[in-house]
């Protein structure tokens, strides 16, 4: 949209990617689809296979390398995405269930879909806590489900570090906050971290690529430098990829400088104008009372203020 | 489920309205049956916190009468009365460490650190408090839930004004009668600035402060007045040497105020130096009126800082999620099996013998001063020394003890007594 229409207006609503689609951003999709790829072991071992918000099913299918051998019971709030996530993804057997875990009653389906289906099983919740106003007893539910041979893998967005204020999510995530939800977890739970990652990528042209497997092509990409090589080796330049953890804390601080001196300037620059126009009250004003005195002094036959035989006559009376 | 949150009393106070704001969202969001059980005897009236209609207001007797699946201490003398009521299970929410709040040679200091060691578990509400507890009591099931903030009543402003050439607006907060809130030097500090500025004391206890220089003095003030207050304010200067979660300044960045402090306990939870907030030395009042001349000078900075603190808490929790983090501890404590009391005498019986030799060791120094001061009365009790009491006032007196009077003064009223 924004490349269509050439400029990205600070007044277009904010597109909140709470649904992983084909269009979601790149990054967004493969965030999602490496927590399911991670969780993929827990899947495989699994007769029954719940995917709590599996939202359009799209990331879901990196769990299994073809089609799930067991149960896969799809649960999302939404209808139309848990019937199309039924159509994406292939298993021995697919139970829909659209069911809101704000609900007392979807928890109960939820509860009685997974303990009702073989075991052992395997939960995947990804970003969904987020998104529960009875973060309580979502969790309570899973951690009973998780003392029925059944293993929880679930996951919460790290609002907290960038300030996002999702109006989607009812609940804030940080650091300390997933923290004090593991102490509410059994003992023994395994902890993970998912961190961002930048790379670059160079690719000879009519070489072959020498690339890490994992890395997702994107239609389109923008080069950040070209190179060129010449003479009797250059053909020997070979491509290559390197990746490494972003630093996120130094692009959030730049970042927000940035946007806290736009900030200031903008604030100053909305006071200096309300000053602007207090000046212009001010000028208004004073013209208005120039054009009165002026008119005084004409019915008084007095020189005009300011006019050179008004200023003769103020030297004269001085000396 | 069934629970009881002890208090000494429910007077205006940042703990009670802690344990309040957990109470209403038991029993409201999360069906508990919750009372509020006062463990003694109440002289003033209480505070008119929210309606505590959902809540059950139960003196100690009453709270005998019942049986709960958890009772929970809130402050160290409230554990006295903890195992009076009967309950399936006892935990004890740790807001500071208490034993702080007393100087090294009061009684209650160790009284208040003995109470760590009873076999409850454990809810806390700082990382800080959360770590210590682990490390002094491994034995204990020790859980974090961090205090929410009301963000109806604490919201977040539109935008944040420079307002380049007008007074930095500091405010001081806190009760000047605790030591460790070290009131006074902050005010000193901000007198101590060479920039303009505008001073807002808010303090509960006037008389308690007694006479210092402020353009200000306010107090005491309701959360909602507060609140209002920090929207009026550049910087909420706090120059607190024992805190527990530190709430103010938190409540400050919601409102876009940035925070001048020490780097005190309870601080590295949300406060970063240069990103929200400046951190300041210990005892050190003009270091601190710098770092204020500097806010006062530098609106850019002003303005980057107050901005991040606004950044900080929108990621900070309200107490809608922090009420279901409490539910899911009381519950997780309700199903764990009772603490292990052999583990809790170890620790309790060791801090009790450390606490006995530094109890000997005070006996032995009073002791001592006995022995001394029986030698200095049996002097004073001699019959010249009692002569020259009575004739130290007259004239002639005067003028033979001058010389001593002026080269020691005050020397012979010791020697003599009063």
């Amino acid at each position: 949209m924004a490349a269509e229409r050439g400029y990205d207006s600070a007044l277009v609503t904010t597109h909140w990617q709470e649904r992983i689609t084909a269009g979601t951003d790149p990054s967004v999709r493969t965030e999602h689809t490496l927590r399911y790829e991670v969780a993929a072991p827990v899947v495989r071992q699994a007769a029954t296979w719940c995917d709590l918000g599996c939202g359009t099913g799209l990331a879901a299918g990196s769990a299994t390398d073809g089609p799930f051998e067991g149960e896969l019971v799809l649960v999302d709030v939404d209808a139309a995405s848990v019937t199309q996530a039924a159509a994406h993804l292939r298993a021995d057997t697919i139970t829909p269930l659209a069911a809101d875990l704000n609900d007392p009653a979807g928890r109960a389906a939820v509860r009685a879909a997974v303990l009702g289906a073989a075991a052992p099983r395997a939960i995947t919740c990804f970003e969904v806590l987020e998104h529960v106003r009875d973060l309580a007893a979502v969790v309570e539910l899973l951690v009973e489900l998780a003392g029925h041979a059944t293993t929880v893998v679930l996951s919460v967005p790290n609002d907290a570090f960038w300030a996002i204020e999702n109006p989607y999510h009812l609940t804030t995530w940080s650091a300390a906050a997933f923290t004090e939800l593991r102490a509410m977890l059994p003992t023994g739970h395994v902890f993970a971290e998912q961190v961002p990652l930048r790379g670059s990528r160079i690719t000879v042209q009519g070489a072959d690529p020498d690339e890490p497997a994992g890395v997702e092509a994107h239609e389109g990409a923008v080069p950040s430098h070209f190179i060129a090589a010449f003479g009797p080796t250059a053909w020997q330049l070979r491509g290559g990829a390197a990746i490494f953890e972003a630093d996120q804390r130094g692009e959030r601080n730049w970042t927000q400088q940035r946007e806290r001196d736009v900030g200031y300037l903008d604030a100053r620059v909305g006071e200096l104008e309300a000053g602007l126009v207090a000046l212009r009250d001010q000028a208004a004003q004073m013209e208005q009372w120039r054009r009165y005195i002026h008119d005084l002094e004409d019915r008084l036959g007095l020189p005009r203020a300011g006019s050179a035989a008004a200023m003769a006559n103020e030297r004269r009376d001085g000396s | 489920m069934k629970v009881a949150f002890l208090v000494n009393d429910l007077q205006l106070s940042g703990g009670i309205g802690v344990v309040v704001q957990h109470a209403l969202q038991l029993a409201r969001v999360h069906g508990f049956g919750v009372a509020l059980v006062l463990v003694r005897e109440q002289e003033d009236p209480h505070w008119v916190y929210e309606p505590l209609e959902h809540l059950r207001v139960l003196s100690l007797p009453q709270a005998c009468e019942e049986r709960f699946d958890v009772v929970i201490a809130t402050w160290w003398e409230t554990t006295f009365s903890l195992f009076d009521v009967p309950a399936e299970r006892y935990a004890y929410f740790v807001q500071s460490l208490e034993d702080r709040f007393y100087k090294p040679d009061a009684a209650e200091r160790l009284g208040a650190a003995l109470t760590l060691d009873l076999p409850v578990a454990f809810i806390t509400e700082a990382s800080w408090i959360a770590e210590t507890l682990r490390e002094l009591r491994p034995d204990a099931l020790c859980l974090l839930v961090r205090n929410g903030i009301d963000k109806r009543m604490f919201p977040a402003p539109e935008r944040i004004d420079s307002h380049p050439g007008e007074p930095l607006r500091v405010l001081v907060e806190g009760n000047p009668r605790s030591w460790f809130k070290h009131v006074h030097d902050a005010i000193d500090a901000a007198n101590a600035m060479r920039e303009p500025h505008h001073l807002t004391v808010v303090c509960g206890d006037r008389d308690g402060l007694g006479d210092v220089v402020a353009d200000r003095i306010v107090g005491p003030l309701t959360p909602d007045e507060m609140a209002t207050l920090y929207g009026e304010s550049d910087v909420l200067l706090k120059l607190s040497s024992v805190e527990g979660m530190f709430g103010p300044p938190l409540e400050a960045f919601h409102r876009g105020a940035t925070c001048v402090t020490t780097p005190v306990t309870g601080h590295e939870e949300y406060i970063e130096h240069g990103w929200n907030a400046l951190i300041c030395e210990w005892d050190d009042a003009g270091g601190t009126a710098r770092a204020l001349d500097l806010l006062a000078r530098d609106r850019r900075l002003l303005y980057f800082l107050r901005s991040n603190a606004l950044h900080t808490a929108r990621g900070w929790p309200d107490w809608h999620q922090q009420g279901a983090l409490m539910a899911l501890a009381l519950r997780r404590i309700r199903d764990a099996p009772p603490p292990a009391a052999a583990a809790a005498a170890r620790a309790l019986t060791s801090d009790l013998a450390a606490g006995v030799n530094l109890y000997a060791t005070h006996m032995q120094q009073r002791n001592e001063f006995e022995r001394q001061a029986r030698v200095v009365q049996r002097v004073r009790a001699h019959p010249v020394f009692v002569r020259a009491r009575q004739l130290r006032d007259r004239r002639w007196a005067r003028v033979v003890s001058w010389p001593v009077r002026r080269l020691a003064p005050g020397a012979l009223r010791r020697l003599l007594g009063p």
